[in-house]
């Protein structure tokens, strides 16, 4: 519209830029702080230095938990898409009649606390008698995350033309081969950002896992855990190594998907 | 078997074991008598009346407050960038999006822990005021306002995204019509964006509300404790007390809460149409 | 009113007025800029260079919400919160006009449009595809403009109801006196409608006239060919009055040949071409083979190859062509009955 322009579009933008500066705030102030040769934080920093990211990486104790947390973030998603993507089928694709209760169902568990869920889980494994570990942790990441991959998957899914599939079964395709061939290659896309999705949201994951994972640490409660007892300069780096490496991953993907759309797609429109 | 169905159903067994059946386990522990670990026992309602003697409405209530005013602030701060986003970023969108993203894949704590590194005394902020201009203040950390912040950071992306879908869903050409048949920005906006984009207003302000109730972090970390959450009272129940059924009791009240507001307003919305429209 | 735009990709250095009180309908394939032009006149969007004056006066800096000028839109973009009447009733809504006096206005154009008064209260939603374009007409006249602009309102409607529809519109037109401009990617929907046609082509107005003036005297190919078919041959001319075309072996004559004519084409409509006899009743004369016939209600056409090129020939169905396919056949014309065009 006309008066979008001018004054009102200059004042969105700068608007919108301030809010992605204070989003970032806490991301460079943990990056400072990793770079400081003493012990204790002060600012401006008297001297610089990497010292801690050296000892902080040697650390047996931080690559126990990174592997913890890898663990349980790739089990998480590697059920999460396979729940997800039928989930995602039946939310999208499929007109049955038990469907609209069925999506506000898998709509539940993300429109939940989640530190309640946590604790609830905690209760349950305990009445069920089962030891807690990084596989409870799993779980209890499961009910949570594969809902929100449901989600992502399904956008995916609205998009799909049914027809393509009916197309590919009328030129003689099995059913299997139909899947094979079409839907699965055509939801690709949706599929790999919902495993996306599903990893990072596992490995940021803080709620779920402290009440859940028992005597393994994964990454965000083992930060927790020193923060709450005083404060050591490992923190920052971890904290600040997580961060890049979700920008890292994200970025990293997103940049594939353009690539493979350019590729693919060629002035598809205009 | 419909085929929607069966391929829901592994979805469903999940949903069954991993969210209906804790939760009904919750509502059963709130009924056992104090302190015990067990399912079967005669069912009581002390737990309920201690918590009526107790202090914990105010609990509830630092709660529901810290999420009203959470909401009402991100309201404000998301809707001219849900707007931007749809209508101004143009290819720069996907860009923007991402960068809203990214923080959401980060535990919460550690970027409360970053803010505590920006606000603490001889920390980013007064650490550069103090050694560039010679002010010295006291830091804002552990108060209210701390914790608000904290709670605003953590839960933006909540209200932006269905927010985004919202505005997404509103045609620029119904838009134009309403201006070209002579109302302002403020007519245009009120009489057709808004409720037009009113789904996925209600699901922010939903998403955003029922999340801020359940937070701890924010107050934990940012307010050393100084103002206690509901669910701060909970996890001290089920941890420290060894409490389980007061925990129970404690979170089934909240969850009361919860359900009511997303079953009253999940019934009214066609996900479809939110979703399926791009 | 008149109008110059820079050097703009979608709109390029236009130069039209448009008369009060007119039908004026705007053609062009799709990208031709036509949207964009009706956009800029409406003042949803700006000009980058040039004047828009309405009346004599300078527009281009009143918004489209205080412009005297209506849209509808492809889309019609109702509100689809609203019922019926209350999309009527906007534009007297936003002006502060009370309830009773826009019920009776929305209830009058209702009427007018032969919208059945049960469908105040209902949801627009709920209305079939020929009674949301009347809500949306209606709820643009509501408006009271000075002219109206439609952006391809017809595109999505059935054949049948679409022919109604036109009509209708012309009805309106004549009922209310007001200026319309209309958009079209067909030619035959602006015959039936315009006073006067302006058709584009990559974002400039080619030819602008009346319809019977675009009809009989299209002055390029491109005019000439977005009417339907019609038979182009690429011609030159050759020291006196013969035509020599690369196309058929054959000289050809064409009516009056313009005094600067160098090289062009010959555009033969289809209904003047005749099957001959005898090579002496036309006179030009080429002999070809029959290729197919289709069946297009009333009219019959034929195709006849002559060479590598196909003539498009047209009868009425009382007098068709009796023969047989792939026969050999005369076909013919006369030089009046052509029109020679520029590149």
């Amino acid at each position: 519209m006309e008066a979008d322009r001018g004054a009102m579009r200059s004042l969105i933008l700068a608007w919108t830029a301030a809010v992605i500066v204070f989003l970032y705030v806490p991301a460079v102030c943990l990056a400072l702080a990793s770079l400081t040769a003493s012990r204790y934080f002060t600012f401006p920093i008297p001297r610089w230095g990497t010292e801690w990211w050296g000892k902080t990486l040697a650390s047996f104790e931080i690559h126990q938990i990174l592997s913890t947390s890898i663990a349980i973030a790739s089990a998480v998603t590697v059920i999460a898409v396979i729940l997800a993507f039928f989930g995602a089928l039946a939310f999208a694709r499929y007109d049955w009649k038990g469907r609209s209760l069925y999506q506000k169902l898998v709509l539940l568990p993300i429109f939940f606390p989640q530190s309640v869920l946590g604790l609830a889980l905690l209760l349950w494994f305990n009445a069920l008698g089962l030891p807690l570990s990084w596989k409870t942790a799993v779980f209890a990441h499961l009910v949570w995350i594969a809902p929100v991959a449901t989600l992502v998957i399904a956008i995916q899914v609205y998009s799909f033309d049914p027809a393509l599939e009916e197309a590919a079964f009328d030129l003689g395709a099995s059913r299997l081969q139909v899947f094979r061939e079409i839907t699965f290659p055509v939801l690709l896309p949706g599929i790999f950002s919902g495993a996306l999705f599903a990893f990072l949201l596992s490995w940021g994951n803080f709620p779920l896992s402290l009440y859940t994972t028992g005597a393994d640490s994964a990454v965000p409660e083992y930060l927790y855990a020193k923060m709450v007892a005083g404060y050591t300069p490992g923190v920052p780096v971890l904290g600040t190594l997580s961060t890049v490496g979700a920008a890292i991953l994200l970025l990293g993907f997103w940049s594939l998907i353009t690539l493979m759309r350019r590729g693919s797609l060629p002035r598809s429109e205009k | 078997m419909s085929q929607g169905l069966r391929n829901a159903l592994p979805m469903l067994v999940l949903l069954a074991i991993g969210f209906a059946a804790p939760l009904l386990a919750v509502i059963d522990f709130s009924f056992m008598p104090e302190r015990t670990f067990s399912l079967f026992q005669e069912p009581t309602l002390e737990n309920y009346r201690a918590i009526l003697r107790s202090t914990s409405y105010i609990s509830f209530l630092w709660s529901l407050g810290l999420a009203v005013v959470t909401t009402i602030i991100l309201a404000l701060i998301c809707y001219p960038i849900a707007y931007g986003l749809v209508r101004l970023a143009g290819p720069w969108s996907m860009v923007l999006t991402l960068l809203f993203t990214i923080p959401l894949f980060v535990s919460e704590n550690v970027r409360l822990y970053g803010w505590v590194l920006f606000l603490i005394k001889n920390g980013v902020l007064l650490g550069t005021l103090k050694s560039l201009f010679g002010i010295e203040l006291s830091s804002m950390l552990f108060t209210l306002p701390a914790i608000i912040l904290g709670m605003v950071y953590v839960y933006l992306p909540f209200m932006l995204f269905p927010m985004t879908l919202g505005i997404a869903m509103v045609p620029n050409e119904t838009r134009e019509a309403a201006y070209d048949l002579g109302a302002s920005r403020w007519q245009v906006f009120r009489e057709v964006e808004l409720p037009l984009a009113m789904p996925g207003i209600v699901i922010g302000f939903l998403l955003t509300f029922v999340l801020a109730v359940g937070a701890i972090a924010e107050a934990k970390v940012m307010g050393g404790q100084r103002i206690i959450p509901i669910v701060h009272d909970i996890e001290i129940a089920f941890t420290y007390a060894q409490n389980w059924p007061l925990g129970s009791a404690l979170a089934v009240l909240l969850m009361f809460v919860v359900a009511f507001l997303v079953i009253l307003v999940l019934r009214r919305f066609d996900l479809d149409q939110i979703m399926g429209k791009r | 009113m008149s109008k110059v735009f820079g050097p703009l990709t979608a709109v390029d250095r236009i130069d039209l007025k448009i008369m009060e009180g007119e039908f004026f309908t705007i053609v062009g394939p799709s990208g031709s800029g036509k949207t964009t032009l009706v956009r800029i006149l409406a003042g949803m969007e700006t000009a980058s260079s040039g004047d828009i004056r309405l009346r004599g006066k300078r527009i281009n800096d009143i918004p489209a919400n205080r412009r005297p000028t209506c849209m509808v839109f492809q889309s019609l973009a109702l509100f689809p919160h609203r019922s019926v009447g209350d999309n009527i009733e906007f534009s007297l809504k936003i002006r502060g006009i009370d309830r009773s006096t826009r019920r009776a206005r929305a209830l009058e154009l209702m009427q007018q449009l032969r919208l059945p008064e049960g469908y105040y209260g209902r949801s627009v939603q709920k209305c079939s595809g020929g009674e949301r374009q009347r809500v949306a007409l209606a709820r643009a006249l509501a408006f009271d403009p000075e002219i109206l602009f439609f952006d391809e309102p017809l595109s999505a409607i059935d054949y049948k109801l679409r022919k109604t529809l036109e009509k209708e519109l012309k009805d309106i037109h004549r009922e209310t006196g007001k200026t319309f401009v209309y958009i079209t990617h067909s030619l035959e929907e602006a015959m039936v409608m315009s006073d006067r046609i302006g058709v584009m082509r990559a974002g400039r107005l080619v030819q602008v006239g009346t319809p019977h003036e675009i009809y009989t005297a299209p002055n390029s190919r491109f005019v000439s060919e977005f009417m339907g078919d019609v038979n182009v041959l690429p011609v030159r001319l050759d020291g006196g009055h013969a035509l020599i075309s690369s196309a058929v072996p054959a000289d050809l004559r064409a009516g009056a040949i313009p005094a600067d004519f160098r090289e062009g084409f010959l555009v033969i409509r289809p209904e003047f071409m005749r099957f001959l006899a005898s090579p002496t009743e036309a006179e030009n004369v080429l002999s070809g083979r029959l290729y197919n016939e289709y069946v297009l209600g009333s009219r019959i056409q034929y195709q006849v190859r002559v060479g590598d090129h196909v003539f498009v020939v047209e009868k009425l169905r009382q007098q068709a062509f009796k023969g047989q396919l792939d026969e050999e056949v005369l076909i013919g014309w006369d030089g009046r009955d052509s029109i020679l065009v520029g590149p």
